[in-house]
């Protein structure tokens, strides 16, 4: 047996959007659409929760804030190698524990997006708290729009944000995502690129075509999360995806379809993509900035390397959030204001490299003042490299030109939109 | 002894006719009661409860589901996933037909010949499935990665074509549901094969059966409630099976439980999952009624 010929799969999207229109107007039939229409609610189906009292409506305010103690521990949940190791420990933590003698239980549990909302999500649903005192999530995931607009995040306390007021950088102060960073604090920044193994890919050029080339046939990975693969499919298609229509989206989601039944795609990935490229099982794949250039500082794996293709790369911003019934919120808000010392921060991105938050890290990395300057020089070894290649990196303190001609991601405007994209995409992923 | 055999006897004559009647009837149903009942409990009730899922709409953001009498969502998702069933009920039959010839020879082997050592020969069968589902699979991932090990070693010699790989593969999926299937097969065929009676085999040749027939009309027949148990047994489980997709599949070859574990636990689609787990749940109830009929079942009063 080998593998199926898909040619018959081709099915055009239409036909899979013809297929599930029902769902819309079903929910359109209950009146429960209502919202969707009116202002930019995630939430058509929720739209009588909505307008309800949000169940955060007490929680965040000044009053509440004040009542908060500190209990010395903290839950954080992350995603994998998104912050500095050094033999099993993560020096940027233990500095906290040891400064503020919090205790901190981080652990790598974010895998995407979705999944991970709907570990936390009937947690929230039923009042209780999650486990997680700080989770990150992305934004240009619908669900960190959930939570949001279901108000299942507590309101960031403004009196303990001294840090970030100093020294937040322009591209994650006051977001389009989360104005006046009312429940957020950007951990990272980064781009969603192509990442190749030069020892297998001789000529990659500077196109996202790399993605669609037929002679990688079978050794090309992409991103398993339909938000991250349907703009690889808007960039290819030639299309600005921030201003892309439904329209748009079915030629983007023709071109992956064809993608997958022509065999070029070996699968679709989630966090696991890097393990796969690093052994070779694929050629190519949609890549996270710094996990290629984290690979690349391994001297084993110098040969992967990280393309931003000219048609423009995807910026997004992982945020920190407090999920509402946290056990230690004032905890969490000491934690998420310690990662913008421009100290913590270098310390952090010397490990990372995705793009810093805080600009002014570029000088700590390069003459560190205070504890920074022995942790710095204890990950040295490890890392292999001096600090001052993360620090004149572009990939780190992108230079402002770069960020704008970055692209930005669609931003739904109704459930029914985030359905119809859906139906487009996930049978791409899931499909046979 | 002697005492207890006439108060036995007349206790059961004592009782009117007409009581026995009744008694007698009913003596199947009430006896079957415990099993019908786990069978209603566990089994129709959740059922039931799965396929009034499906006619509700779920929000993906809240999770909150509505019951809005939807009859649409299943026929509609069924469609959707069609592929994905036909792939599903090809990759559980290819895989437990490789079991079925795989532990045939080792079950018998192991029954006639195994002697005194046959309890160390069986814990020999079944160490390797000690370890975790999830973390064998993961191994197997290992070593058929393109650049593992094994692969490495093949493609420095030229021993494959170039190009040529495993893992992401239809083959790698059914491999690793024959691999990890294959305790289901060979218990239940050598349970079979060992309560065979070894004079029949005397028997057989007695009377001029040569080994090919005494196998084909003898043996065989004989072990067919074990191959069908082993049947069931690794076909079912392997129809609904994700883990050994996703970990060795690839692109082109999702099987219907890969689906539905997205709609549950990715895309919150509780009413698309329902209506897939509905029909895997009837596909498995058709094909194990057509089975037992085909091989004659028993009805409960048969058994009585």
């Amino acid at each position: 047996m080998t593998e199926r010929d898909n040619s018959e799969g081709v099915i055009d999207p239409s036909f899979w959007r013809g297929l599930t229109q029902p769902r819309v107007t079903r929910r359109q039939a209950l009146g429960l659409a209502g919202a969707g229409a009116a202002s930019a609610m995630l939430l058509g189906a929720d739209a009588g929760l909505a307008g309800a009292a949000l169940p955060n409506a007490k929680v965040g305010t000044k009053a509440w804030w004040a009542k908060q103690k500190l209990h010395y521990q903290l839950n954080f949940a992350n995603w994998p190698y998104y912050i500095d190791v050094l033999k099993g420990h993560h020096p940027s933590l233990d500095h906290f524990t040891k400064t503020t003698h919090i205790k901190v239980n981080y652990s790598e549990v974010i895998q995407d997006n979705p999944s991970f909302y709907q570990k936390i999500r009937p947690s929230l649903a039923a009042g209780q708290s999650t486990g997680y005192d700080i989770v990150v999530m992305t934004n240009n995931s619908v669900q960190l729009g959930y939570l949001i607009e279901l108000g299942w995040l507590i309101p960031l306390d403004r009196a303990k944000m001294t840090n970030f007021n100093k020294y937040a950088g322009p591209l994650i102060k006051n977001p389009s995502w989360d104005p006046g960073n009312k429940y957020t604090m950007a951990w990272q920044s980064g781009w969603t690129a192509v990442g190749y193994n030069s020892h297998m890919v001789k000529n990659p050029g500077t196109s996202i075509e790399l993605l669609f080339d037929k002679k990688y046939k079978g050794k090309v990975g992409m991103f398993n999360d339909p938000i991250e693969l349907g703009h690889a499919g808007l960039l290819a298609v030639g299309v600005e995806p921030a201003t892309s229509t439904e329209r748009d989206w079915a030629k983007a989601a023709k071109k992956l379809q064809l993608q997958k039944s022509d065999g070029i795609v070996a699968a679709y990935y989630d966090q696991s993509y890097i393990q796969h490229l690093k052994n070779g099982d694929i050629a190519i794949s949609q890549c996270y900035s710094g996990d290629i250039f984290q690979a690349d500082l391994n001297s084993k794996y110098k040969n992967l390397v990280m393309m931003l293709p000219h048609e423009g790369a995807m910026l997004w911003t992982d945020n920190m959030c407090i999920p509402l019934y946290a056990q230690n919120p004032l905890d969490a808000m000491t934690a998420m204001d310690y990662f913008y010392s421009p100290l913590t921060q270098s310390v952090v991105e010397y490990y990372n490299d995705y793009i810093c938050p805080v600009p002014s890290a570029k000088q700590q990395l390069l003459h560190p003042t205070g504890w920074n300057k022995a942790a710095l020089a204890a990950l040295k070894p490890e890392i292999g490299l001096p600090t001052t290649v993360t620090a004149n990196s572009s990939t780190v303190f992108p230079t402002p030109a770069r960020i704008a001609t970055s692209k930005s991601y669609y931003t739904f405007k109704s459930q029914a939109e985030i359905d119809a994209w859906n139906n487009l995409f996930l049978p791409i992923i899931q499909g046979a | 002894m002697e005492q207890s055999v006439p108060a036995h006897h007349s206790r059961s004559v004592k009782p009117p006719r007409h009581r026995g009647l009744w008694a007698k009837r009913l003596a199947p149903y009430l006896l079957s009661l415990p099993a019908g009942l786990w069978l209603a409990l566990l089994f129709l009730v959740p059922l039931f409860l799965m396929l009034s899922e499906t006619l509700k709409s779920c929000s993906p953001a809240s999770g909150v589901c509505t019951m809005t009498w939807n009859w649409g969502e299943l026929p509609h998702t069924v469609n959707l996933y069609r592929t994905q069933f036909i792939t599903s009920l090809l990759f559980a039959l290819f895989a437990t037909v490789i079991d079925l010839v795989i532990s045939f020879p080792i079950a018998y082997w192991i029954a006639f010949y195994g002697g005194r050592r046959k309890n160390f020969f069986l814990i020999m069968l079944l160490v390797p499935f000690f370890v975790s589902f999830v973390i064998r699979t993961l191994v197997w991932e290992f070593i058929l990665s393109d650049n593992g090990f094994l692969f490495s070693f093949l493609h420095h010699h030229h021993l494959v074509p170039a190009g040529f790989h495993v893992l992401g593969t239809s083959v790698a999926v059914v491999a690793g549901l024959a691999y990890n299937y294959l305790p289901f097969t060979a218990l239940p065929l050598y349970v079979a094969i060992e309560r065979i009676d070894h004079r029949v085999l005397d028997a057989a040749h007695d009377l001029y059966a040569n080994r090919r027939v005494a196998f084909m009309k003898v043996i065989l027949p004989l072990t067919i409630p074990g191959i069908f148990a082993a049947f069931l047994l690794t076909f079912i489980p392997a129809f609904g099976d994700y883990i050994n997709q996703e970990i060795l599949g690839g692109t082109s070859n999702t099987m219907i439980g890969t689906v539905i574990q997205n709609s549950f636990l990715v895309n919150a689609d509780y009413p698309a999952g329902s209506s897939l787990s509905v029909v895997l749940l009837a596909i498995s109830l058709i094909g194990i009624f057509a089975y037992a009929r085909v091989l004659g079942s028993r009805t409960i009063e048969e058994y009585l």
